[in-house]
């Protein structure tokens, strides 16, 4: 399944990319994270509860970062599975400066979901995704301003 | 006393109180003390390398008394059978194991099994099992599984091809060289999901003191299962009794030996305790056989005038990730054999390859290769009278077999028995009112209305007979059928048969025949069937062929268990047995109708013997197999008529018109019940259902939320009528109601829906057709204009 979007945020492009690469921020604005570790450079593992449609449970797994391009792009594996299924796929997320002041993040990724949240709940995942995304950027953002 | 004619009556269904009141006794319904509960880990995975299993922590888990992988029971289940090997095919039959050993290949491949104390505690230990899997490329379309470079499920199935299958008559070569027109199309038709009301289940009694296995399943032939588990298990035979009396549907779906059952007898026999395994609904979509899966490249010769001169079809028949135990017959033998349909097509020619790909294993689904043959024809029909502007109804009228040449021949070999195809179609056009109709219609689009009609004249094989065919079809057994019918002293009578109704009646329909044969009241008629305990070897219930077949066994049986009555009659009047006639029960002296014995008279002095004749064995009790000398062949004309909405591409249902011949009817309610039920599957594969995959295979449409399952509210009001040609075959003269619904609609409705698309220059859609499907075929249309 191929998921896309962008976010236009009103912080500068240095701040986003700091975050983004933050575990302890990342853990604190993707809802439903409950563990987020360091294992390696740009290795974390990771527990999440998410529920899509009819189907919700705890996916545990991995996610790296890799061709780090500060502060324009990286590329992101995850890598998850659980009593709902298993999760696996390749992003890109990409940062652009916009107007006055304002980041342009676009993000694509191919995502391969399989068990029961691939045969029940495959019709709801870009949505449930796209919400997450949009809440994960929009809780990011409120970081920055914030602090 | 007066007993009326059964044979003919609208008799109620006598299964149906207790089927609509709960009262049924289905394999989930036994409990017996002590019972395990078993659940199956299933891959997530289309394609994947088992690297490690880790059961440990499910073991500790509350309840759990034991967790099995493949390798654990490798030594006690032989692999999974396939029992239906065309010769000369080069059939490849992979191995199949009850769990996979180290290769999943399919979503819903088994990887482990949990027993515990109950279902919930075996459900979460299988969820705390910890697979490590390596994903390995995977292949679900069968066109590009058998290309170069595809991902290979097996190392000696080459480009995953497990069988090319080839039959031919005639020379269709020349038949497209000298052809006035050659029609061609690529047809798809897509994978089905049967979906049966009740999901597979098993009971597994292993009694250590005895070694004898009793097994409650959902069984379609429950002497092929026993014969099938006793080879896989080493237990004997003579040990093991199968019981799947009550059966909630199986269409074609629980003819197969699964896995689950084998695991089941395998862990009861190694526990020594009953083992109880039922699918969930999501489980049986995966773990249970789908239907269909074609691509056809067709070829259609025919004259200007409209004359059919050949057929020649490439199949590519998707197989799934194993070969189910009959699946290899149905795309090929019940596939090629019926090419011809009620056509006189002297040149056909037909190669099939048997393709193995990530997917669910396929095998019968209601019609079982039939369906898909007359999607072929009768699509081509219509693409042939459109490319000659002809009539529909006259193309097919022009190559109908007439009635005056039965028994006829086709190229493809088989003997059609009896026919009158025409008539058939007369009487539709007269219900549908045609010439009419198609007025209405050219009215309807001079004003932007898109109404539509579809034809499917039909004829299919059931009674799926003889033995000896079977055996050269490469059928791992015989299609012959078995009842036993035991009078007992009161003259009540217990009917023993082969055949295993999970749906279609026969506790009615069979006792309707006995009553006629015997002169009992019907409530003095029970039907035993399903037990292997109780009744004769027999070969089970699909193809249509339980009435054919196992109604002519019983009628046999009923009438060698009245000829000896004649005989103890005889002697108790004191006449000759030449000299008393049976009439409704009673044995009377002929010309002297006073002069009589009753029939439970005859029954009571039977179990006496105080005073038997000389030569005849006490007991009134009488066994008869039956191999008939040819299956029967059910036609008719199925007539869809649709509107369009252009602007939605939603398809409103007008009329359904089905004009069937299954020869003559024992209970036309329940006749009139089949093919309801089968217009419905057959029209649902035509517009709603399909069985998604995506291209790693994930199945997406795994549940039925997202499988289109049709509701009453999505089907239309059926008229049904019906001809009577009977069939020489059998004693009834009759043929088979079973299957002619689905076999006959799917194309009715697609022509109809493409007939309604005609101002746009539509000629064909693939299935299903979707109100999605059908706008987006008309937005395209008008691009180009």
């Amino acid at each position: 399944m191929k998921i896309s979007g962008s976010y236009t945020m009103q912080a500068p492009r240095e701040a986003i990319w700091d975050k983004l690469i933050d575990p302890d921020a990342i853990a604190g604005c993707l809802p439903g994270v409950e563990q987020l570790e360091k294992v390696g450079e740009n290795e974390y593992t990771m527990a999440m509860t998410v529920g899509v449609g009819p189907v919700r449970g705890t996916y545990s797994g991995k996610v790296s970062l890799a061709n780090l391009n500060p502060p324009e792009s990286y590329e992101m594996h995850i890598e998850g599975s659980g009593r709902p299924g298993f999760v696996k796929g390749t992003g890109m997320l990409r940062l652009a400066e916009g107007a006055n002041g304002s980041t342009e993040i676009t993000y694509e990724g191919d995502v391969e979901v399989g068990g029961p949240v691939g045969s029940v709940a495959q019709r709801m995942l870009g949505g449930v995704a796209r919400r997450m995304v949009e809440q994960f950027f929009s809780c990011i953002e409120k970081q920055i301003s914030g602090g | 006393m007066a007993v009326t004619k059964m044979f003919g009556a609208s008799v109620k269904r006598r299964e149906d109180p207790r089927m609509i009141t709960g009262r049924a006794n289905y394999t989930d319904d036994v409990r017996l003390p002590g019972t395990l509960s078993l659940v199956i880990l299933r891959s997530p995975y289309a394609h994947a390398r088992i690297k490690s299993i880790n059961v440990e922590k499910a073991r500790q888990m509350p309840g759990v008394v034991a967790v099995y992988t493949g390798k654990d029971l490798v030594d006690s289940l032989a692999p999974v059978p396939c029992a239906w090997l065309p010769p000369n095919s080069d059939l490849k039959v992979p191995e199949y194991r009850a769990l996979a050993v180290d290769t999943v290949r399919y979503v819903g491949d088994g990887v482990a099994a949990v027993v515990a104390e109950n279902r919930y505690q075996a459900q979460d230990a299988a969820a705390a099992i910890e697979v490590e899997y390596e994903m390995l490329p995977a292949v679900v379309d069968q066109e590009k599984a058998t290309q170069d470079g595809a991902p290979q499920l097996y190392a000696d199935v080459p480009n995953n091809t497990a069988f090319v299958w080839r039959l031919a008559g005639g020379d269709i070569d020349a038949a497209l060289r000298d052809a006035d027109v050659v029609v061609s199309q690529r047809l798809i038709n897509h994978r089905l999901i049967p979906t049966a009301m009740e999901p597979r289940a098993a009971v597994a009694h292993y009694n250590p003191g005895s070694g004898e296995l009793t097994l409650w399943c959902t069984s379609q032939n429950p002497h092929i299962h026993r014969l099938l588990m006793s080879a896989v298990t080493g237990i004997p035979e003579t040990k093991i009794r199968v019981i799947a009396t009550d059966v909630g549907g199986g269409f074609g779906s629980k003819i197969p030996f699964y896995a689950g059952e084998m695991i089941a007898v395998a862990i009861s026999k190694d526990l020594g305790r009953p083992v109880k395994w039922v699918e969930d609904r999501r489980e049986n979509f995966v773990a249970t056989t789908h239907g269909r899966d074609h691509i056809d490249y067709v070829d259609v010769a025919a004259k200007q005038d409209g004359t059919i001169t050949g057929i020649r079809v490439k199949a590519y028949a998707n197989m799934g990730a194993y070969l189910s135990t009959a699946a290899p017959g149905v795309p090929t033998w019940l596939f090629g054999l019926m090419l011809s349909g009620p056509y006189k097509i002297p040149n056909i020619s037909v190669e099939v390859h048997g393709v193995l790909t990530n997917t669910t294993p396929t095998d019968a689904y209601r019609g079982a290769g039939r369906p898909e043959a007359t999607y072929v024809l009768e699509r081509m029909m219509d693409l042939v009278a459109d490319r000659l502007g002809m009539d529909p109804v006259e193309v097919r009228r022009k190559n109908f077999i007439p009635k005056e040449e039965f028994p006829y021949t086709v190229a493809t070999t088989l003997q059609y028995d009896s026919g009158d195809y025409e008539a058939a179609l007369n009487r539709a056009l007269e219900i549908v009112g045609y010439e009419q109709f198609r007025k209405e219609q050219e009215a309807a689009r001079a004003q932007g209305r898109l109404l539509g009609i579809g034809f499917s004249t039909y004829v299919e094989v059931c009674g799926l007979a003889p033995s000896q065919a079977a055996g050269a079809m490469g059928f791992q057994g015989g299609l012959w059928e078995s009842a036993t019918v035991r009078v007992h002293p009161s003259g009540k009578v217990s009917v023993f048969t082969g055949s295993n109704p999970h749906g279609q009646g026969e506790e009615t329909t069979f006792a309707q025949l006995v009553a006629d044969e015997l002169g009992v009241p019907l409530d003095d008629v029970e039907i035993v069937h399903g037990d292997t305990g109780r009744i004769p070897f027999g070969m089970g219930t699909y193809g249509s062929r339980s009435t054919a077949v196992g109604g002519s066994a019983l009628i046999y049986a009923a009438r060698k268990v009245r000829d000896k009555g004649a005989k103890i009659a005889a002697h108790l009047l004191e006449v000759s047995p030449d000299d008393i006639v049976f009439d409704q029960g009673r044995y009377y002296v002929k010309g002297a109708p006073d002069r009589v014995k009753t029939f439970q008279e005859v029954a009571g002095a039977a179990y006496l013997a105080w005073n038997m004749p000389e030569g005849v064995t006490p007991g009134l009790e009488e066994t008869h197999f039956f191999d008939p000398i040819n299956n029967t062949y059910p036609f008719g004309t199925h007539v869809c008529v649709v509107e369009v909405d252009p602007a939605t591409g939603k398809v409103q249902f007008l009329r359904y018109v089905a004009v069937d011949d299954v020869g003559n009817v024992i209970n036309p309610m329940i006749v009139d019940g089949q093919v309801h039920g089968g217009i419905a599957q057959g029209l649902a594969q035509a517009v709603y259902e399909t069985a998604v995959y995506d291209e790693n295979g994930q199945l997406l449409s795994g549940s039925l939320m997202d499988y289109a399952l049709p509701t009453a509210s999505m089907v239309p009001t059926y008229e049904v009528d019906r001809t009577v040609t009977p069939t020489p075959v059998n004693p009834m003269g009759l043929k088979g109601a079973g299957e002619t619904g689905t076999i006959a609609s799917t194309p009715a409705v697609v022509n109809a829906i493409i007939d309604a698309l005609k101002p746009y220059g539509i000629t064909h859609l693939d299935m299903p057709l979707t109100p999605q499907r059908i706008w987006q075929a008309i937005q395209e249309s008008q691009k180009g204009s």
